[in-house]
């Protein structure tokens, strides 16, 4: 290409187009000379785009950044006296980023830096060095221990299942009033650690508990991601957990001077429910802790003023009509009332909190997920007795499918089940940071721990059939392994119905768990039944059991009548006649016939015979 | 063996919702097409649309393909050589003065438009400046004229937009081989060791009229193009052809009486209709089952319009209601009236 006259690079601060510079480039290195001297503020990031021509200055907020230690002609900055100081905790990771030794980078900056992953890989065009290996993976990645040997797709599983692990989330959460909180009876910090557990701290908060795992079947009740769990071990407290629902109620002020009322409400009160509902509360109208409480029952009795303005002046009752609006317990909760707060709002107004307890024993249909992705339900709680045990006696926690490892490449769950196995039975905690150590060496360091304490290198072991008590004819690969427990539990979704709500407008079932809903029969099941030619299954699913309706149709005009209580008769709207037929028909299209008719439009039956 | 599967004994039962079975049928392994498949190379399915968004089209009755394409099956006298099919290759090939030009200078002043030839084009195509010229004189009555190897040619006129408007004229007409036919490519059956041509047009009916392209085997997989040329009947079987081909390619085997019956359904009017909207769904009896399927006021102020009556024997409107439908066990009736079922006696 022929030289083209370089035009002078566009210069922007914080996105804002400021000038122009002749050479970019010694701007930019002018820039980051000044940060790592200290004349410039750390949070300032220079980069220079080729592709853009232009150099940009950011130091607003909301930029994404990372730390790396420079290299400059070839050489860390981290020199092995520095890394020897930091031994001694005698300077910190401030002390180096003050110092010019660490610097942050945004996305932009990045791409002006050539980041070698170790010290061996730096050359002469090197300009950063990553702080670890592991540093390459976010947070969430780091907290699963051998993450470099698992797939990708895994990890964007385990990420999610972390976020959702019921643990020990805030150590003050008896004194919190969170809507939803579940707490773990007794979390562990995992045998086997990464760096992001002591960076992160939260081995003093752990969300997990180590489980004894044991790679098998068992009757095929842990086919297709199943879970099979030791009734014992449920017994002694694995995986159970405590689940806090808080009700929030408010005295509300209404224009016009009208406010609710914190009080049991009277059987007048426009939607009271009965007697039963608030025989737990209390005087005030606000239930008492530790009161076993269950669907239904009312927790914060309260009385509004009316939603619409009636004529009650002068209806000579000093008592105001009034309007029911507890809170009541919604279905399929229940639980012990933990504790009960009343207190008042910046606007003064009075605020009553019920935080409810429930407990949350694992059962069938509970998730679990190991840190590799690997999730898993409850689908059978075994007897002790009847579970596999080893010559040694120790009977597994868990039975997990040895079909959920090959085709999902978790290999780092096998690792850990390994590490962990002979972290335990050396009595220390191992470490799992990704890239500390090489596979092979891992395998290797764990066997040499597991052979010293009389166990298989490979951590292989003879199980014997709880049921039959003889000796399985392969043996069985059992580790420990750090399981979260979810807060995705059965007790929370589980809902039947059989007959219930309509929805008002169509007569149809209501939709939801709330409302006590009934599940959608739609187009597609439809269709399935009428590809069986199964006529009347359709219409007792579609009519009889859903809408069904019977509306009396005028013989002469095809409208649809009424029958008049009062003067006992049929009545068309339309000819007086009064020769009506009794037709089944299904209610939405009752509906649709009224709303064609506000249309303009008269539609009729006209009916056979 | 094969007689006794196909006999009447093995027939669909009546009353049997073929229209539903067919379309989940197809509908199911559709979901597991991928929407824009990575094909192999050197296969055919690399020049034309392929799996879902394919189905879509012939389903949807579309007028013109995405990618046209016509098999040229050449008669048995000239398909072992290749330098015949070549030759026959270059008298359909759609060659436009486009193709062939360098560039087109306009001379505004004096009203001439002078249009350089790409020479190497001319040669590949085997055409001659002379003939080009000819052509322009005859075609599109301008003079034009030889000179250096290059067309001069003089619109008689000094009118900018005219002599514009010509050049245009001139850069889209067609040179040499078929209107529409576009261009094609030789390739040779391993099998049988013949050659044949794949265009990527779907002017069947000229391509048709070339000596040597063998009439009896020669077809593209425009729907319509075989429907103007061959009737609703071979436009009934190239859609079954072609949607049996679509889901071949992508490794999905539906029974072949399904496509069947879908191409019937599209095909029964004697013209080539779609599924959906302007096509079958939208010209169904009932008023209830079209506006229940799209459209629902456009149907229903039309019924009021022009008093129109629903039947009700089809089964969406009989499920709308809340009736029974009348297909499969629903479909048959009792033929005696209650009052004389009773009148019936058991024979002694």
């Amino acid at each position: 290409m022929p030289s083209k006259k370089i035009a002078a690079a566009y210069v922007y601060l914080n996105g804002k187009a400021i000038g122009t510079v002749e050479n970019p480039l010694s701007l930019v290195n002018e820039v980051r000379a000044a940060r790592r001297k200290g004349i410039v503020s750390g949070e300032v990031n220079v980069s220079f785009s080729e592709k853009l021509n232009s150099v940009s200055i950011n130091a607003d907020r909301g930029r994404i950044r990372k730390p790396y230690i420079i290299i400059e002609g070839g050489k860390s900055k981290l020199t092995p006296e520095l890394k020897e100081r930091l031994k001694n905790r005698e300077i910190n990771f401030n002390y180096l980023i003050r110092n010019g030794v660490i610097e942050y980078l945004d996305a932009e900056e990045e791409e002006n830096a050539l980041v070698a992953l170790d010290e061996g890989a730096i050359n002469e065009r090197t300009t950063h060095l990553e702080v670890d290996i592991s540093s390459i993976f976010g947070f969430t990645v780091n907290t699963s221990p051998f993450p470099e040997h698992n797939s990708l797709a895994r990890h964007a599983m385990l990420a999610n299942f972390t976020k959702q692990a019921q643990g020990l989330y805030a150590t003050n959460f008896n004194q919190r009033f969170d809507s939803r909180a579940y707490i773990l009876f007794y979390p562990q910090k995992p045998v086997v650690t990464t760096a992001a557990y002591d960076t992160a701290k939260i081995t003093t908060h752990p969300s997990g508990q180590n489980f004894v795992v044991a790679l098998s079947t068992y009757y095929g009740y842990n086919m297709a991601d199943a879970i099979v769990l030791n009734r014992a071990a449920v017994d002694r407290g694995l995986g159970r957990s405590i689940f806090y629902k808080t009700y929030v109620d408010e005295e509300r002020r209404y224009p016009g001077g009208q406010k609710d009322k914190f009080k049991i409400p009277q059987a007048t009160a426009d939607g009271f429910m009965g007697e039963h509902i608030y025989s737990k509360l209390s005087e005030d109208g606000i239930i008492e802790p530790e009161m076993e409480v269950s669907e239904g029952d009312a927790l914060i009795g309260k009385v509004a003023p009316p939603r619409f303005l009636e004529e009650n002046i002068g209806a000579g009752g000093l008592e105001e009509k009034m309007r029911d609006d507890s809170t009541v317990m919604k279905t399929g909760e229940g639980g012990v009332v933990d504790s009960v707060v009343f207190t008042e709002t910046t606007g003064a107004t009075k605020i009553v909190k019920v935080r409810i307890r429930s407990l949350k024993t694992p059962e069938n249909g509970d998730k679990f997920a190991s840190r590799h992705g690997q999730k898993g339900v409850v689908a059978l709680i075994v007897p002790p007795e009847d579970m596999p045990f080893t010559a040694e006696g120790v009977v597994p926690d868990l039975l997990l499918n040895p079909h959920s490892i090959p085709t999902r490449l978790t290999f780092g769950h096998l690792l850990e089940m390994l590490a962990g196995k002979a972290g335990a039975v050396n009595g220390k905690v191992l470490d799992g940071t990704a890239f500390s150590e090489k596979g092979t060496d891992r395998i290797d360091n764990y066997g040499s721990i597991l052979e010293k304490h009389g166990f298989e290198k490979f951590g292989n072991e003879i199980l014997y059939d709880g049921i039959t008590g003889m000796p399985f004819k392969s043996v069985l690969f059992n580790g420990v392994v750090y399981y979260n427990r979810l807060y995705h539990m059965v007790s929370n979704k589980i809902q039947v119905r059989s007959r219930g709500k309509v929805q008002i407008l169509t007569h149809q079932p209501t939709e939801g768990k709330a409302r006590q809903g009934a599940l959608r029969f739609g187009e597609m099941e439809r269709d399935a039944l009428i590809g069986y030619g199964a006529s009347l299954l359709i219409k007792e699913r579609l009519l009889d059991q859903s809408d069904r309706a019977e509306v009396l149709i005028c013989k002469e005009c095809g409208s649809i009548g009424y029958y008049d209580h009062i003067k006992k008769a049929m009545v068309c709207p339309i000819d007086k006649s009064g020769a009506f037929e009794e037709v089944e028909i299904s209610y939405a299209f009752k509906v649709l016939l009224d709303e064609i008719r506000s249309l303009h439009i008269m539609p009729s039956i006209k009916l056979k015979e | 063996m094969v007689k006794t599967q196909h006999n009447a004994s093995h027939m669909v039962e009546y009353g049997e919702p073929v229209g539903i079975i067919a379309a989940q049928s197809v509908g199911e392994p559709g979901t597991q097409m991928i929407l824009r498949s990575f094909h192999l190379a050197g296969i055919e399915s690399t020049i034309s649309t392929s799996g879902l968004p394919r189905i879509i089209e012939l389903v949807d009755a579309k007028k013109k393909p995405s990618t046209p394409v016509t098999y040229i099956y050449l008669e048995s006298r000239i398909n072992k050589s290749f330098e015949k099919s070549e030759e026959l290759l270059k008298k359909i090939n759609e060659v436009r003065m486009s193709g062939i030009a360098k560039r087109v200078l306009e001379n505004f002043s004096k009203g001439m438009i002078k249009v350089v030839l790409d020479r190497q084009e001319l040669e590949v195509e085997g055409l001659t400046a002379k003939q080009i010229a000819s052509k322009i004189n005859k075609e599109l009555d301008l003079d034009a004229d030889v000179k250096e190897g290059n067309i001069i040619i003089s619109t008689h006129t000094k009118n900018l937009k005219e002599i514009r408007a010509a050049s245009i004229k001139i850069m889209k007409m067609l040179v040499s081989g078929i209107d529409g036919a576009g261009r094609g490519t030789i390739r040779r059956d391993e099998k049988t060791g013949e050659f044949y041509l794949v265009s990527g047009g779907s002017n069947i009916d000229g391509i048709m009229g070339i000596d040597g392209v063998d009439k009896k085997r020669t077809t593209t997989n425009d729907i319509f193009a075989i429907y103007r040329l061959f009737g609703i009947e071979g436009a009934r079987n190239a859609l079954v052809f072609e949607l049996k081909k679509t889901l071949k390619e992508q490794k999905i085997s539906v029974d072949e009486r399904h496509l069947d019956l879908i191409a019937d359904a599209m095909t029964s009017m004697g013209t080539i209709k779609g599924v959906g909207r302007h096509g079958l769904s939208g010209e169904k009896k009932s008023v209830f089952a079209r506006a229940a399927y799209e459209e629902t006021m456009k149907h229903l102020i039309h019924a009021a319009a022009f008093g129109e009556i629903d039947s009700m024997r089809g089964v969406t409107e009989n499920i709308l209601v809340g009736k029974q439908m009348p297909i499969g066990t629903g479909s048959v009736k009792l033929a005696i009236k209650k009052e004389d079922l009773a009148k019936i006696k058991p024979k002694q």
